[in-house]
């Protein structure tokens, strides 16, 4: 059964990534630095996801991730956050190395070696002697490849993605070398998935805030955040106003 | 050949001079409002008057408020309903940074390294507290007079993009209303 769903959820991905591809003549640059009209066809449907996601949020993962951050002291915390992270170089090592990035593909590997032998990857060792962490996954390395963004799409429970990142997770799942190997890897995701929700909480109550309308809010800060990871000169090229005297 | 060298110095030591200028600016300016965050003595009404000086001395209010519209928007409003908008938008950016600053522990923000592309000024920082740090951009423009804010972006998540990302989508929703827009930002 459970190879079965490997095959379907595989065969979804490779399917997202085709209408990805169909999709590139509108949008050929990788990052594409146009917020303003992002391809979003399914609009009515993202933002009734995005409200389920908000009221499964306000029930129940807000207040264990409040309790959490309230319980836990600020070096736990850091330490969650690093074994899960830690956990993930090995698929950015798969991922740089198809992107042709070896030096960066060594570097991930060498910090995997070492924050794992030191620490159990609780404690990033490694930035402290030089080997800076770099991020990237396989949404990143499709779009390197040439796959365009594809349509906006909110995930139940997980949240803002695109199908050519999403299909990216999906078969990052499934080829992790790390979370593959280990038995009860569910719970592994739920406890990652809880760190993650735990990292941005302040933000996420900035949004629920500040916003006229959180879901553009949310969806633009999900581009800006992957073209950061795809531009090297993203700051300088992001868009600015038109100057007025005044 | 040594005219050459002569114009290339004078250019880098321009180039250089107002660098030197703009970090100074900011060093003077992010000390002035961290001290802003950091006093809470005064009533809720002075402190938001202090907010309100140094976001009028500092941020390019103008160019921020019809960037985020755009030029057609712009064209076909009346001078009634930009000066209401421009108005309004002040207000709310007042607003937003009092609110932000508010929920700010007091911490630091470091100078880091500053970049110019297109006339514009790109200020690296990092804004810290106990418990955190973050990577801070300012974009800055000469006006002659000054130097001025036309863009914060905290992290990878600029301030301009974004608004205008929720500006654009209520302007779309109502027909490129500009009334529609004030009602939604008072709303806030």
């Amino acid at each position: 059964m459970k190879k079965h769903l490997k095959v379907i959820l595989l065969i979804i991905s490779v399917s997202f990534l085709q209408i990805s591809l169909s999709h590139s003549n509108e949008d050929t640059s990788i990052s594409s630095i146009s917020y303003d009209e992002i391809y979003d066809p399914i609009e009515p449907i993202n933002r009734a996801v995005l409200n389920f996601n908000f009221f499964i949020d306000d029930i129940a993962i807000r207040p264990i991730v409040k309790t959490y951050k309230f319980i836990a002291p600020e070096p736990v915390e850091k330490g969650v956050s690093n074994f899960f992270s830690n956990l993930k170089e090995p698929i950015r090592t798969v991922s740089f190395i198809l992107q042709g990035e070896f030096f960066k593909s060594f570097n991930s590997i060498g910090r995997f070696s070492i924050n794992t032998l030191t620490s159990l990857g609780t404690f990033d060792l490694a930035s402290r002697i030089g080997m800076e962490k770099n991020e990237t996954d396989l949404g990143i390395t499709l779009a390197k490849g040439g796959v365009s963004s594809g349509p906006y799409i909110v995930i139940p429970i997980i949240g803002p993605s695109n199908l050519r990142d999403f299909s990216g997770d999906v078969v990052e799942y499934f080829v992790d070398p790390i979370s593959n190997n280990i038995p009860n890897r569910e719970y592994l995701a739920v406890g990652n998935g809880l760190n993650e929700r735990a990292e941005v909480d302040e933000q996420l109550e900035k949004v629920r805030e500040a916003s006229s309308d959180r879901y553009e809010m949310i969806k633009s800060i999900y581009y800006q955040n992957r073209n950061a990871q795809l531009e090297e000169e993203y700051i300088q090229n992001l868009p600015v106003p038109k100057i007025y005297i005044e | 050949m040594k005219k050459i060298i002569i114009i290339f110095c004078l250019i880098f030591s321009f180039s250089t001079l107002n660098a030197s200028e703009v970090s100074e600016w900011f060093e003077k300016e992010s000390n002035l409002f961290l001290e802003i965050i950091s006093n809470k003595e005064g009533t809720e009404s002075e402190n938001y008057e202090k907010y309100k000086l140094f976001v009028s001395k500092n941020f390019a209010i103008k160019s921020i408020a019809y960037g985020l519209i755009g030029e057609s928007i712009i064209n076909k409003s009346s001078e009634d309903e930009l000066s209401l908008y421009l108005n309004v938008f002040t207000d709310y950016l007042i607003k937003t940074i009092y609110k932000l600053a508010n929920s700010t522990s007091s911490g630091s923000i470091i100078f880091k390294d500053v970049d110019i592309k297109d006339n514009i000024y790109i200020i690296k920082s990092e804004i810290s507290d106990k418990k955190s740090s973050a990577n801070l951009y300012w974009k800055v423009i000469d006006t002659g007079k000054s130097f001025k804010i036309i863009d914060v972006i905290v992290e990878n998540t600029s301030y301009f993009v974004t608004k205008k990302s929720e500006f654009n989508k209520i302007l779309r929703k109502n027909r490129g209303s500009l009334k529609a827009l004030v009602n939604e930002i008072q709303k806030i």
